[in-house]
């Protein structure tokens, strides 16, 4: 598979890292130079210098034959548009967003965008009030042994 | 007519004084609290201004909502961000059903992309440009 990831914090530092170790083909986008640099120490030269949604810069990603674009810059608006450049004008077959406000997984759907995913989202549901776990049976204690 | 307006920089500050009257009702939002006391010190907002200022970010759909969206007859995006008016926009357009919209964006090719996928958006670079072409062409005759 190809990937192209956008945005070089650490969810894309990862998903690169990751996507490379089984074995896929990543290039990532960032447009910090220094931090671009860093990325290419640690990676190689799967790293490219620019913006995610300026669409020159997207065509020379190879993003026409991309399985895949994943925005994981931590700024919505950008991972939005950056994902419907790609799906408009490069025809990507999937498109997935990190959304920062839980809201936007919602609307991002309703906007085109493949797959939206939110770290609060995932937590808040992880911190929803559970109905109370069985009373689990307590090993016998010294004193209900004597 | 109600008007909500994203963005209060120089456009979005102006258009909001001249709508401001009898048969509008204007709102702007501005994530920056100091944008509309700066205009109305330039003495933009007259004393009977009816102009609301809400202060929060114009790509979230719950301050959208707190601004009156839901009222709104027209939405206009005109902060400093393409990608900010881009999204301001669309989530007016496909999730608020507001009627009339607007979104203001810097890049020609980005504006392009979006006119196609139907918004309604203007590009003051390419404005810019044929105006001034304009210009020094009537003075080559």
């Amino acid at each position: 598979m190809y990937a192209i990831v956008i945005g070089g914090g650490r969810v894309g530092y990862y998903l690169s890292r990751d996507l490379l170790e089984r074995g896929d083909e990543v290039t990532l986008v960032e447009k910090d130079s220094a931090r671009a640099e860093w990325l290419e120490s640690q990676l190689g030269s799967i790293v490219m210098r620019g913006d995610g949604d300026e669409m020159a810069f997207l065509s020379e990603t190879g993003v026409e034959r991309a399985d895949a674009v994943v925005a994981a810059t931590g700024d919505d608006e950008d991972n939005l548009v950056a994902l419907q450049l790609a799906k408009q004008r490069f025809n990507v077959p999937l498109t997935i967003a990190r959304v920062n406000n839980p809201a936007n997984v919602e609307i991002f759907k309703k906007l085109g965008v493949d797959m939206a995913i939110s770290a609060t989202e995932i937590l808040l549901n992880a911190l929803e009030p559970q109905e109370p776990a069985p009373v689990a049976e307590s090993p016998p204690t010294a004193k209900a042994s004597q | 007519m109600r008007v909500l307006i994203v963005g209060c920089g120089r456009v979005g500050s102006r258009l909001a004084s001249e709508l401001d009257g009898v048969s509008n009702e204007v709102t702007i939002v501005d994530r920056e609290p100091s944008s509309f006391n700066k205009f109305a010190e330039r003495g933009l907002f007259g004393e009977n201004s009816g102009v609301r200022f809400v202060v929060g970010d114009g790509t979230d759909a719950e301050l959208l909502r707190r601004a009156g969206i839901e009222e709104a007859d027209c939405l206009i995006a005109v902060t400093e961000g393409d990608n900010r008016n881009i999204m301001a926009a669309q989530i007016a357009k496909h999730v608020f059903g507001v009627k009339r919209v607007v979104a203001r964006i810097y890049d020609p090719i980005r504006e392009e992309t979006y006119r196609e996928m139907g918004l309604d958006s203007f590009c003051p670079t390419i404005e810019g440009a044929n105006l001034v072409r304009q210009m020094i062409s009537e003075d080559s005759r």
